[in-house]
C-alpha cells in the first residue's frame, strides 16, 4: 500500500515547533524592544508653537541653561521660562519675526504660550531637579546635547532601569556642581573624579521604592 | 490587679455582649459584601458626589497623551514653579477668627494649617478648618447670583442696590451671622444710620446669646466669657463641650486643657476635669469624672453646685437655700470640696445653649471662686449688639408676618432651615417685598428669595476680625474668586454705600484708621504674620450683681435634646464629603444623624440600633433611626441637626436620585430635626417617642477593623502611676515578659528572635518613628481630615463605608471601659505602625510593600496587583484597599470636575482601583525635607522639627510626635524613653515604629477608692 503521507511530512512537526519557538521569540523580543521607552519615547520631538532653537541660543549665542530655566537649583521643576524672559531680548531683537508672533501675543494678552512637554515622566514617579543638579548631575546627562538641537527631542528613555543605572553607580556620571550646565563636559578619568565627588558631596542616591514613588 | 479580660475595652454593645452579630462581623476580614463586586453600576451615580471624564485617556500600550506646559506670561515675584508658598489668613466661624497658614501651589491653595503665631490656633486646627478647603472647591457651591431664580450677575445686584436702597425710608431688616470684623461693624453702623427704619439681628442658631445675656444679668453688661485653662487645676464643664469643633474656640481650649496633662515623669501633675452632661461628648470622654444627667437637669446642678459652694466660700449667699435632687450627692460634694480648696485655679463653664440665668449662676460661681483674672476673663466685644438677639429675632419675624418689613437681607445665615419651627420663618419671608439672601450655597433661605447673591469663600476674599479671645487678624485671599461672587463686606457696602468697592480697599481703610503712620510696613507685617494685636478685646472690670438661682425647667419624663452635629454643625458643612464621612467622634456613625438614647431607655422602648422611632414635639413628628449610646442619660434623647437636606448639593441631599443608586435601606443623609426645635425649647424640650415599624441602615464604623479585644489600650490613675511607673509595660499588663525575650537574652540579643529577616539600616539615614500620647488625645478626629486633605484620600459614600471599605489612613478608635450605663470612653488614633518586621511585607507576592532604609514600610502603588494578602496579614488592620476607582469618580464626574481636582495635593499620587494604600508617614513631606536638608546642609538627616506629618501638625492636643529616632534629643526619642511608652501587640515581635504613651486619669480620691484604683488594660 502506498503511503498516505510522503516522507518529508515527518519533518513537519519539528518545523512547526521550531517555527513557533522562533515566532514566540520574535514576539517577545519585539515587545521587549518596540514597547520599551527606548523605542517609544526616545527621539520624541513634538512641534512646538514657536520653533525655538536651543542650537542658536545656546551654541551660537552662548546663553547658560539657567538664563531661562531659573528654578532648576531650587525647585523640583526646571521651569519653562515665562514669556517675559523671551521679551527681555525680543522686545529689541527680531521684533517683527513671524515665528515669534505667539510670544508677542502672549506678552500682550497675558495668556500662556502652550509648549508641548517633551520629557514626560510617569505620573507615579516623583522627580526633583534640585536634588540632582545640586549634587552634580549634569543637564546633558539626562537631556543630551541640547546645545546641538534645533528641535528638542528626548535622548534618553527615562525608564526606571535607566534611572537606576545612575542611582546604583553615580560615580560614572557625576561632575562638579559648577560644571552642571556645561555641554560636552568630558574628563580624563570619570570614575576617579566621580568617586571623589560621591565622597565629597556625601551622595547616596535612593534605591528604595519611596525614594521616587509615593 | 484584675485579669486581662476580653471585655475590659469594648467598642460596641454587640462586642460587650459577644453576641452572634459581633462574631459574624469580626470573623470576616471585611464585612459581608465588602469583598464582592455585587453592583458595579449603581455605585457610580452616587460617587458623582464630587464632581465626569478628564483626559485620563492614556491606555497602557498607546502612545502617551500630549501634555502641555503653560508658563506664566509675566511670572509673579517670589513664585518659583514647583515650590509651594505659604500665606497667612484666618477662618471666620461663629463670629470668631482662627489664624491659618495656607499652602499654595502656583496660586492654588491645597492645604490648611494652623498659624503658630495666632492665639486662636497656636499652629493647630480642627476638622472644620481642614475641610474648608473642600468647601471652596465644592462644585455645588453657588456659582452666580440669582434674581427670582434666574441667573444674574453681581453687577446686576449692585445696579439693583443703587436703585432700591436709595430710598432711605425702606424698612430694611438685616439678619446676619455673628461677625467680629471691625470693617463689617462699621458697615453695619452705616446701614443703621442710612435707613430710618432699619433693624439688625445677629442670628446664630447655636450662638452665644445666652452666655452674653447671662453676663448681663451677672455683671450688668454684655460680655463674652473667655477661659484660660492654662491656669486651671480643676475644670468643671456643665454640659459644655468646649473640646468639640462645634465650640467657636475649641482649638485654643483643647490646647490649654491638654497642655495641663503632659506628664513626662512621676513628679508631674495634671489638671482634673469634671463633666456633667446628658449625651456622651468629647469633653465628657476626656473628663476624669463624668456625671450623666438629663440636659434639663444641668441648670439644677449648677444651682446645687452654687448652693454647696455657699457653705464653703464667700459670695454665694443667695444660693444657700438651694435644695434639689443633687444637693448632698457624693459627686456634688466632692466637686464642691475640690473647687473650694483650689479656689483661684479652677474654671467652671456651662454649655452655650443653656439659659441665660444658668450662665449668670456660673458667672457667680467663678467670681466667688476668685477665678476672674486667672482662669476666666470677661471680654468687651465691640461687635456684640446691644439687644437680646433671640428676642429681637422673634420680634422681627412677627413684624415680617405683619407686613411691616420691606426688605430682608440675610447675610450668611440660613434661617429658613435653622429658625425655631414655631416662628415659621419661611412663610414670614413670603410677606416681604424684597428678600435678599447672601450665602455660600443655594439653600433653603435662597429658595423663593427675590435675590440670591453668591458669597465668596473666605479663601477668596479680604476680611478682618477678632479671635474668640480678641486677637485681631486679617483674612487674606489665597486665590481670585472662582465664581461671580461677593464677600460680605463688598455685599454690604453695595447696599449701604450703593457702589462696588473691593474688599481689599475696605479692609485697608479700617487698618489705616489703626495705623495712621507707617501703615505700609505695618500692613505687610500683619499680612505676613497673620496676626495684628493679641489683646483687641479689653478685659472688663466686672462687679457681680446679686444673682439668684436659675429657674429650672426640668422636663418630667422624656426630654428631647437638640444639638449641633460634630460633622455638619448647623447644616452649613452638609455638602462636604470629608466631614460627612468623618465618623462622629463618639458614635462613629458616618453620613447620618440618629436618635441617641441610653441602653435603659432603649430597653424600655424595645428598640435596638437602626430601629426607626417616631419622635414628636408639640405634635410635630419626625421618624428617625434609634442608636444606643452607652453612658447617655436615661429618659433623654439627643438629636443632631444639619441632616436631611434637599436641593443643596450632591453630597448633602437625601433624595439625590436614590432609587437608582441605593437599596431603599441605605439612602444617605439622615433626617432634618429642626422642625422639632422651638423657641421655648432651643436645647431641650419635652416630647414623646414611640417605636415605628421598620429599620434604617446606618453606616457605623465602630466595629470595623476591630482588634477583637486584644491588648491595645493601657491606662492608670496618676497616683497609681506615681507608685508604679512601669504600669504600662508589657510585663505589668500581662504578668510575663515579652515572649522570646528570655531566649534572646541568652543569645545576647536585645530583641526576640524573628522568623523574618532583620532589617539593616545604614548609619547615614534618619530613622523615622512616631509616638501618640493617649493622655492628650481627646478624639476629635482632625487628624483623619488633615490626612485626607494631605494625601488625596477619596470620599467613598455611605454604602461603601457600611461595607467596611472606608479609606481613612488613620482611624480613631473609641473604646468604652466598664459598665454600659456608666462607661468611661477613651480614644486611640491608629495609623500604619511601620513595623520593622512588617508582616505585610512577608506576604506580598510582588514586593509592592517593602522596607526603606529610613525605616518606613513603603507602599508602591504601581507594583501592587491587589491581592490584599497584606491587609489580611496586618495585625493592626490599617491597610485600605481601593475596591473601585474612587478618585476617578470623585474627581472626574459632575459639571465642572476641574474645580474639585484643584483640591488635590500635587505631591501625592492619586491612586487607581485595585491598589492597596495606607499611612506613609507623609513620605512626601519627609522627602521634601530630606532634599532640602541635603541641598542646604549636605546632611542626609533633616533637622528636628523640619518634618511634620499632617496629622501631627493639625492636632490641637499635640498628641502626635514624629521625628528621627537616631537623634537622641528629638521630641519623639524623648517621649519614647518615657516609662509609659508601649507598643501595641508587642508580643508579636513585629516592632512597630509607632508607639503609644499610656493614658493617665486624675480622679478625685473622694470619689474613688484609691486602693481599688487599678489600671485598666
Amino acid at each position: 500500500m502506498a503511503q498516505i503521507f510522503p516522507k518529508w511530512t515527518n519533518q513537519v512537526p519539528r518545523k512547526i515547533l521550531i517555527g513557533l519557538i522562533v515566532t514566540a521569540n520574535v514576539i517577545i523580543l519585539g515587545i521587549w524592544y518596540f514597547f520599551s521607552p527606548k523605542y517609544t519615547d526616545v527621539g520624541y520631538a513634538p512641534t512646538q508653537p514657536v520653533p525655538y532653537s536651543h542650537k542658536v541660543h545656546v551654541d551660537k549665542l552662548g546663553l547658560d541653561c539657567q538664563y531661562c530655566h531659573t528654578s532648576v537649583f531650587e525647585s523640583k521643576q526646571a521651569n519653562i521660562p515665562p514669556t517675559q524672559t523671551c521679551m527681555n531680548c525680543h522686545s529689541q531683537v527680531l521684533t517683527d519675526s513671524e515665528k515669534l508672533e505667539p510670544i508677542r501675543e502672549s506678552w500682550e494678552t497675558g495668556k500662556a504660550v502652550e509648549w508641548v512637554r517633551v520629557h514626560n515622566l510617569a505620573d507615579y514617579a516623583y522627580f526633583n531637579h534640585a536634588a540632582h543638579v545640586n549634587v552634580g548631575v549634569g543637564c546633558e546627562s539626562c537631556h543630551g546635547r541640547i546645545d546641538k538641537m534645533e528641535v528638542v527631542y528626548q535622548t534618553e528613555p527615562l525608564s526606571m532601569s535607566w534611572c537606576l543605572d545612575c542611582h546604583r553607580e553615580p560615580e560614572k556620571y557625576l561632575r562638579p556642581v559648577e560644571e552642571v550646565t556645561t555641554m560636552g563636559y568630558e574628563v580624563e578619568d570619570q570614575i576617579l573624579l566621580g568617586s571623589e565627588l560621591v565622597k565629597k558631596n556625601n551622595v547616596s542616591p535612593p534605591q528604595y521604592c519611596q525614594g521616587c514613588h509615593y | 490587679m484584675s485579669e486581662v479580660t476580653q471585655n475590659t475595652y469594648w467598642k460596641s454593645l454587640n462586642e460587650l455582649a459577644q453576641n452572634k452579630e459581633y462574631q459574624n462581623f469580626v470573623e470576616r476580614e471585611f464585612p459581608e459584601n465588602a469583598t464582592e463586586l455585587t453592583d458595579g453600576v449603581s455605585r457610580k451615580g452616587f460617587l458623582r458626589v464630587m464632581g465626569a471624564s478628564i483626559a485620563l485617556a492614556g491606555f497602557a500600550a498607546c502612545r502617551r497623551p500630549v501634555q502641555k506646559i503653560l508658563p506664566y506670561s509675566r511670572q509673579p515675584e517670589n513664585v518659583v514653579p514647583g515650590v509651594p508658598l505659604f500665606y497667612a489668613t484666618s477662618m471666620p466661624f461663629q463670629g470668631s477668627l482662627t489664624g491659618l497658614i495656607v499652602e499654595n501651589h502656583e496660586g492654588r491653595p491645597t492645604k490648611v494649617e494652623g498659624n503658630d503665631l495666632h492665639p486662636g490656633s497656636w499652629g493647630n486646627t480642627n476638622a472644620y478648618h481642614q475641610a474648608t478647603m473642600l468647601e471652596m472647591y465644592d462644585p455645588d457651591r453657588s456659582t452666580s447670583p440669582l434674581r427670582n431664580g434666574d441667573k444674574a450677575s453681581t453687577n446686576d445686584f449692585v445696579v439693583f442696590a443703587q436703585e432700591y436702597f436709595a430710598d432711605r425710608n425702606k424698612r430694611v431688616a438685616f439678619i446676619s451671622e455673628a461677625n467680629s470684623s471691625p470693617t463689617f461693624q462699621a458697615l453695619k453702623e452705616g446701614a443703621l444710620r442710612k435707613f430710618n427704619n432699619a433693624s439688625w439681628v445677629t442670628y446664630e442658631p447655636f450662638g452665644e446669646d445666652n452666655s452674653i445675656e447671662g453676663n448681663r444679668i451677672a455683671f450688668g453688661s454684655r460680655l463674652r466669657t473667655h477661659y484660660d485653662y492654662t491656669n486651671a487645676d480643676i475644670v468643671v464643664s456643665l454640659d459644655d463641650d468646649f473640646l468639640a469643633a462645634t465650640h467657636p474656640n475649641n482649638v485654643e481650649y483643647a490646647k490649654q486643657v491638654t497642655g495641663r496633662r503632659k506628664v513626662t515623669s512621676t513628679s508631674d501633675g495634671m489638671n482634673r476635669i469634671y463633666s456633667v452632661e446628658n449625651g456622651f461628648t468629647l469633653t465628657g470622654s476626656f473628663a476624669d469624672h463624668r456625671l450623666r444627667v438629663k440636659a434639663s437637669e444641668v441648670e439644677a446642678f449648677a444651682n446645687a453646685l452654687a448652693g454647696a459652694l455657699s457653705s464653703r466660700i464667700n459670695g454665694l449667699n443667695t444660693f444657700s437655700g438651694v435644695n434639689n435632687q443633687f444637693t448632698g450627692s457624693d459627686f456634688l460634694t466632692a466637686m464642691a470640696d475640690d473647687l473650694a480648696s483650689n479656689a483661684g485655679r479652677t474654671a467652671v463653664s456651662i454649655g452655650l445653649s443653656h439659659s441665660a440665668n444658668a450662665h449668670a449662676v456660673v458667672a457667680a460661681i467663678n467670681v466667688a471662686l476668685d477665678n476672674v483674672g486667672s482662669t476666666v476673663n470677661y471680654l468687651e466685644v465691640p461687635s456684640f449688639d446691644n439687644q437680646n438677639n433671640k428676642q429681637a429675632f422673634a420680634d422681627l419675624v412677627t413684624e415680617m408676618k405683619a407686613g411691616n418689613v420691606d426688605a430682608v437681607v440675610m447675610i450668611g445665615t440660613n434661617p429658613s432651615l435653622t429658625a425655631p419651627a414655631d416662628l415659621d420663618f419661611a412663610s414670614a419671608l413670603g410677606n416681604v417685598e424684597e428678600t435678599i439672601h447672601f450665602g455660600t450655597y443655594r439653600d433653603e433661605s435662597s429658595k423663593g428669595a427675590s435675590w440670591h447673591i453668591s458669597r465668596s469663600h473666605f479663601l477668596e476674599s479680604w476680611g478682618d476680625g477678632y479671635s474668640f479671645g480678641g486677637a485681631r487678624s486679617v483674612i487674606q485671599p489665597q486665590i481670585q474668586p472662582l465664581h461671580d461672587s461677593l464677600s460680605e463686606l463688598e455685599f454690604l457696602n453695595a447696599i449701604v454705600y450703593e457702589e462696588r468697592v473691593s474688599g481689599y480697599e475696605l479692609v485697608q481703610n479700617t487698618f489705616k484708621g489703626y495705623y495712621s503712620s507707617n501703615f505700609e510696613n505695618r500692613w505687610k507685617d500683619i499680612l505676613h504674620d497673620g496676626i495684628d494685636i493679641r489683646d483687641g478685646y479689653s478685659r472688663a472690670n466686672v462687679r457681680l450683681r446679686s444673682v439668684s438661682p436659675a429657674q429650672t425647667s426640668s422636663v418630667d419624663g422624656l426630654e428631647i435634646v437638640i444639638r449641633p452635629d460634630a460633622s455638619v454643625y448647623d447644616g452649613r458643612f452638609a455638602n462636604l464629603g470629608w466631614l460627612q464621612e468623618l465618623p462622629d467622634p463618639m458614635t462613629k456613625i458616618t453620613w447620618d444623624n440618629v436618635a441617641l438614647m441610653s441602653p435603659a431607655t432603649a430597653a424600655q422602648l424595645g428598640v435596638e440600633n437602626e430601629d426607626l422611632v417616631n419622635i414628636a414635639v408639640n405634635g410635630t413628628p419626625v421618624e428617625i433611626a434609634a442608636w444606643i449610646q452607652p453612658g447617655h442619660a436615661d429618659d433623654s434623647i439627643t438629636l443632631h441637626v444639619g441632616y436631611g437636606r434637599q436641593g443643596i448639593g450632591r453630597v448633602a441631599d437625601v433624595d439625590s436620585d436614590t432609587s437608582q443608586l441605593f437599596d431603599k435601606t441605605v439612602t444617605a443623609g439622615g433626617v432634618n430635626v429642626y422642625p422639632l426645635r422651638r423657641t421655648a425649647g432651643m436645647l431641650f424640650t419635652s416630647g414623646s417617642i414611640s417605636k415605628a415599624s421598620g429599620t434604617y441602615s446606618i453606616s457605623c464604623v465602630q466595629d470595623h477593623h476591630s482588634l477583637e479585644g486584644r491588648d491595645m489600650y493601657r491606662q492608670a490613675s496618676l497616683s497609681y502611676y506615681k507608685e508604679h511607673p512601669e504600669y504600662a509595660s508589657f510585663k505589668s499588663v500581662h504578668k510575663y515578659a515579652v515572649p522570646g525575650m528570655k531566649e534572646a537574652a541568652e543569645m545576647g540579643e536585645d530583641q526576640p528572635i524573628s522568623l523574618f529577616n532583620e532589617q539593616t539600616y545604614p548609619e547615614s539615614e534618619p530613622q523615622w518613628g512616631m509616638a501618640i500620647d493617649l493622655n492628650s488625645c481627646f478624639g476629635c478626629g482632625v487628624c483623619v481630615i488633615a490626612c485626607q486633605s494631605e494625601n488625596n484620600i477619596p470620599v467613598i459614600g455611605k454604602r461603601e463605608v457600611g461595607r467596611g471599605r472606608e479609606m481613612h489612613w488613620i482611624r480613631n478608635d473609641r473604646y468604652y471601659v466598664g459598665d454600659e450605663n456608666e462607661p468611661q470612653a477613651v480614644h486611640q488614633p491608629v495609623p500604619c505602625m511601620h513595623c520593622e518586621l512588617a508582616p505585610c511585607e512577608q506576604v506580598c507576592p510582588v514586593a509592592a510593600t517593602t522596607h526603606s532604609p529610613d525605616g518606613m514600610n513603603q507602599m508602591t502603588y504601581n507594583r501592587c496587583i491587589g491581592t490584599r494578602y497584606c491587609a489580611n496579614n496586618c495585625p493592626f488592620k490599617v491597610r485600605r484597599f481601593n475596591f473601585f476607582n474612587y478618585p476617578k469618580e470623585y474627581l472626574t464626574t459632575g459639571e465642572d470636575p476641574d474645580i474639585i481636582q484643584m483640591a488635590m495635593n500635587p505631591e501625592v499620587t492619586v491612586r487607581f482601583r485595585g491598589v492597596m494604600e495606607k499611612c506613609t508617614y507623609c513620605v512626601q513631606r519627609v522627602n521634601r525635607a530630606k532634599i532640602s536638608a541635603k541641598i542646604e546642609t549636605g546632611s542626609p538627616k533633616p533637622a528636628e522639627g523640619t518634618v511634620v506629618t499632617a496629622c501631627q501638625q493639625a492636632c490641637p492636643a499635640d498628641a502626635i510626635y514624629f521625628g528621627d529616632l537616631t537623634d537622641e534629643n528629638s521630641e519623639v526619642s524623648k517621649i519614647k524613653r518615657n516609662e509609659r511608652n508601649y507598643l501595641m501587640l508587642e508580643e508579636l515581635n513585629v516592632r512597630p515604629r509607632t508607639s503609644y504613651v499610656a493614658k493617665l486619669t486624675n480622679p478625685n480620691p473622694a470619689l474613688v477608692d484609691e486602693t481599688k484604683m487599678e489600671p485598666a488594660h
